[in-house]
């Protein structure tokens, strides 16, 4: 029972720091994170990791003045040590004037069926079969596959939070993960695509699957044509939805940047931005989402939140941990970073939610007379976040659309847009739920994205 | 740093069928002040402890650490990396072999004339404050201001099963201030001495100190302020001159990734993707016009990617990857050099924890210096712009296609810096882009220090440095934004 020892330890280190008289209030979090990952490039393993990381992170308040540390032990003598420390921050530190308090104690339910043994216990031996699977199917599937490259890991993330006004409450779930990219090659053009799949059960990793799609789609993407750049028409895979809305969440529905005027939340509180069909959640208890801790970093019970309601956004869709939420007197939202993830003062959502529609991804494209077929985005950045502008490429995978069929491979494009305008008029949202770590989405047709450049391949 | 303790791990890992085995362990100290609109908004340190063994078992590798540095944890985890190497095995149709490298007992410590740990918070916090408190006043429109410091010691000793003994200590620390300013929700911003939280250097107290954040700091708030009404970028091919605090990410991004070998060799294809620098390419290529030179070095004063040895044991050296603009060198590591045949690693493996494997990592890639003062670039330019201070970055998956963002930008008419332009923005083709480059400074060559370059899988956070000037590229495409 990790989450039995990380409480007794947190409520520990809170009594050493109560027994100093000038402590305000004090918040512990004892976390434990046991990860395992086998990587493979060129068909074959080439990086093979474990590691067992706990740790706690102190907060001390005396008298306005905060500090915070963290370290990477569970060993008694450190722990004693980091006390001192915390408290030696604080007292040195100024008064923090936007401060309110540490979280009040709020009822909290655990979420079931989150953490699965097999999960968090699979062997080395075991991973190494089902990538050996992966890569046996997408060589399978044809010649031109040339490299299997990818990545199939599993944690178990456990932490306990403790406060000194009450709050006691700890979460602990375990995941699993692969991705597959296969590199195909026909004379001197090379194809590429990836698949991934998550789950909290391993048993669910299907990675024959996931290799042998990613090889068809690798294959077909042999022999890249070039395109005129500017608007047009797109069909996104789920992938590609969820790397638009994890930069969205990340820009737009975090209190700090709402409240740095950083958001575009912030410019358009009560407008319809986005399509009237568009619904997205932020909701750990939703069992399509990964990362269902039932607490966030402080201990708070983690809400839902929607971000997004037929459109508009509000000042409702903005995502708040105690801090944030003090400052503008509101409760917190329970977004603030769990210790498993580091150090992450801002608040934010990460189990964000596109609601489905009725299409499926086949019938966006029958529907399309020319557009652009795009399995994923890559290396996107916000280039204007108060307007939404984000700019990336595409990857692994981008097809012409002509007539309702997808026709030609074509080469990846830079697109460079505000999502104010790409998310503004949605003709289709598919049916079909895929979870892709922070962000649960279907597949969605757009009616215009901007691209403002070319790649060679 | 235990010796027995590494020693123990290394016979434990031969023990269990390792043919090779390198154990490091380290203690990593991290401070993070930062004041935002008049508060300390993040004072925090964090501390940790860990050892990592990585070995070769059946001609495979595996690693495993732990943050319990205790006698019977390293047999357990020495047992468990074999076990994870056989594991490997299992799916491994070509056998690791390691270029040789000499055996060396050695120290390393960064030079530090005070040791930013030792100095109290109370006097780096006075400086944050009245720093964050000069960008806040300049004006009611900036909204929101920051001063940051950040300080890392990481202490780490290396150990191989063919004899090395490596103790280092690295120390590197730096800050910056940031201004943003607001009007009718026109959002701009301006940073010192550069975006990403400022600079930082492998230097005690004293390189914070030369920042000189209080002086500089109504400047930066002033400069937020003016870009508000700044005239937009125009849509067109410019001549363009990039200072080095954008310059040192352009080379970053277009040089430092695509010349490393696992990306070159497939190994990172699942993550950040390819290079387009491919083995075939190496000692014809060109790169970039004969103005440019480009080289990892470990070895420079100052250079945030500047060390002693890196965490296969090599020590820090200068590799040649342009010259006179034709591509002429990878970094590399032990594995990759031997599968490339190439003479030696170039010395560039890191780990941003001892829980963490070495990858490929830039160390300092640097630009050498041209003949041209940076004045003169402008007085040379009769229709340009001026841009600096990076505000935003994207890159394809070979590292060809680039769009860099800046936060503020000048036109240049007839040799002179004129009129401000705001939300600057600029894009190209790597070889094509530094094939037009036809003038380097040599007055303003800098170390830039660049403390999150993400890599790998599980990611790891890496602090590498740039050397350059300020340079000037020919025809470039400006202004992205409708």
């Amino acid at each position: 029972m990790t989450t039995k020892r990380l409480l007794e330890i947190a409520k520990n280190t809170m009594e050493q720091a109560r027994e100093r008289n000038e402590v305000d209030q004090v918040q512990v979090a004892a976390f434990q994170v046991n990860s395992a990952l086998t990587r493979y490039a060129n068909s074959q393993i080439h990086q093979n990791v474990a590691s067992n990381k706990g740790g706690i992170a102190i907060k001390v308040v005396t008298g306005g003045r905060i500090g915070t540390l963290l370290v990477n032990s569970l060993e008694k003598g450190q722990i004693k040590d980091a006390v001192t420390d915390a408290v030696k921050i604080a007292r040195v530190t100024p008064p923090n004037k936007d401060f309110r308090s540490l979280p009040k104690p709020a009822k909290w339910i655990p979420i079931n069926d989150v953490y699965h043994k097999e999960t968090a216990e699979c062997t080395p031996d075991y991973r190494a079969e089902r990538v050996k699977e992966a890569i046996d199917a997408a060589h399978s599937r044809s010649q031109l596959v040339k490299a299997v490259a990818g990545s199939f890991s599993t944690e178990s993330l456990a932490f306990a939070v403790v406060n000194s006004l009450g709050t006691s409450a700890w979460t602990e779930i375990a995941v699993a993960s692969i991705q597959t990219t296969v590199i195909s090659k026909s004379g001197s053009s090379q194809g590429f695509s990836s698949e991934e799949q998550h789950s909290r059960r391993i048993k669910d990793i299907d990675a024959a699957q996931v290799g042998g799609r990613a090889a068809d789609r690798s294959i077909r993407s042999i022999n890249p044509s070039k395109i005129s750049i500017g608007e047009h028409e797109v069909v996104l895979s789920p992938r590609a939805v969820a790397g638009l809305f994890m930069y969205l969440g990340y820009i737009g529905f975090s209190a700090t940047s709402f409240q740095d005027g950083q958001s575009f939340v912030k410019y358009n509180l009560g407008k319809r931005v986005f399509d009237k069909k568009l619904n997205v959640r932020d909701d750990p208890r939703d069992p399509k989402t990964l990362y269902s801790f039932s607490i966030d970093g402080e201990g708070v019970p983690k809400a839902k939140v929607q971000l997004v309601e037929e459109g508009r956004v509000s000042e409702k869709s903005i995502c708040y941990d105690s801090f944030t939420a003090g400052k503008e007197k509101r409760m917190s939202t329970g977004h603030a970073i769990p210790p498993v993830f580091g150090f992450i003062s801002r608040p934010m959502p990460f189990n964000i939610l596109v609601t489905s529609g009725n299409a499926s991804v086949e019938e966006m494209i029958q529907e399309t007379k020319r557009g652009i077929f795009i399995t994923r985005f890559h290396y996107t950045n916000p280039v204007e976040p108060s307007k939404a502008i984000l700019t990336g490429l595409t990857r692994d995978g981008t097809f012409l659309i002509e007539n309702g069929e997808l026709t030609n491979p074509v080469r990846n494009l830079r697109y460079t847009d505000s999502m104010l305008s790409a998310l503004k008029t949605i003709p289709m949202i598919g049916k079909d739920l895929e979870i892709l770590e922070d962000v649960t989405t279907p597949a969605m047709k757009l009616a215009k994205l901007r691209f403002t450049g070319i790649t060679a391949h | 740093m235990s010796l027995d303790l590494g020693r123990k791990g290394l016979e434990e890992a031969l023990e269990a069928g390792a043919t090779y085995a390198d154990i490091r362990i380290g203690e990593i100290l991290n401070e993070n002040l930062t004041v935002k609109n008049g508060v300390p908004e993040e004072v925090n340190q964090s501390k940790m402890k860990g050892f990592g063994l990585r070995v070769l078992a059946r001609g495979s590798w595996g690693f495993a650490a732990s943050v319990d540095v205790t006698k019977s944890e390293v047999v357990k985890v020495a047992r468990e990396a074999v076990a994870i190497a056989r594991a490997s095995a299992k799916v491994n149709k070509d056998p690791v072999s390691l270029r040789d490298a000499k055996t060396e007992r050695a120290k390393y410590s960064t030079p530090v004339k005070k040791d930013p740990f030792k100095i109290s918070l109370e006097e780096k916090m006075d400086i944050l404050m009245e720093a964050e408190s000069t960008v806040a006043k300049q004006s009611p429109l900036i909204k929101v201001s920051y001063s940051f410091f950040r300080a890392k010691q990481e202490k780490k000793l290396f150990m191989s099963t063919e004899g090395a003994e490596i103790n280092q200590q690295i120390v590197w620390c730096g800050g910056g201030l940031m201004g943003v300013a607001i009007k009718n929700g026109e959002v701009q911003r301006r940073s010192y001495p550069s975006s990403f939280r400022g600079n930082f250097s492998t230097s005690g107290f004293e390189f914070f100190e030369s920042l000189r954040l209080i002086q500089e700091a109504k400047k930066v708030g002033q400069d937020a302020l003016q870009l508000l009404n700044a005239e937009k970028c125009p849509s067109t091919t410019k001549n363009l001159i990039i200072t080095g605090d954008q310059l040192a990410l352009q080379i970053h991004e277009s040089c430092g990734h695509p010349t490393e070998l696992d990306r070159a060799l497939g190994m990172e294809a699942d993550y950040a993707g390819t290079s387009f620098l491919t083995p075939d390419k190496l000692n014809t290529f060109k790169y970039g016009s004969k103005k440019v030179n480009i080289i990892a070095d470990s070895t420079v004063l100052g250079g945030l990617g500047t060390f002693g040895y890196d965490d296969e044991g090599i020590p820090a050296k200068k590799t040649y990857l342009v010259k006179e603009g034709v591509f002429v060198g990878y970094q590399s590591s032990r594995e990759t050099a031997a599968l490339l045949e190439l003479k030696e690693s170039s010395g560039g493996m890191r780990a941003d924890s001892p829980l963490k494997i070495p990858l490929i990592r830039m160390t300092n890639i640097n630009l050498l210096e041209g003949d041209w003062k940076a004045e003169e670039l402008i007085e040379d330019t009769r229709d340009g712009i001026l841009m600096q201070t990076n505000r935003s970055w994207s890159i394809d998956d070979r590292r060809l296609n680039f769009q860099f963002g800046a936060e503020i930008g000048w036109r240049i008419k007839g040799g002179s810096r004129e009129e401000m332009i705001k939300n600057p923005t600029y894009t190209g083709i790597t070889p094509q882009f530094w094939g037009s480059c036809d003038a380097i400074s040599r007055d303003d060559w800098m170390m830039w220090g660049t403390p999150n370059c993400g890599k790998g899988v599980p990611g790891q956070v890496m602090y590498v440095g740039h050397g350059c000037g300020t340079a000037r590229f020919k025809e470039v495409q400006v202004g992205l934004l409708k």
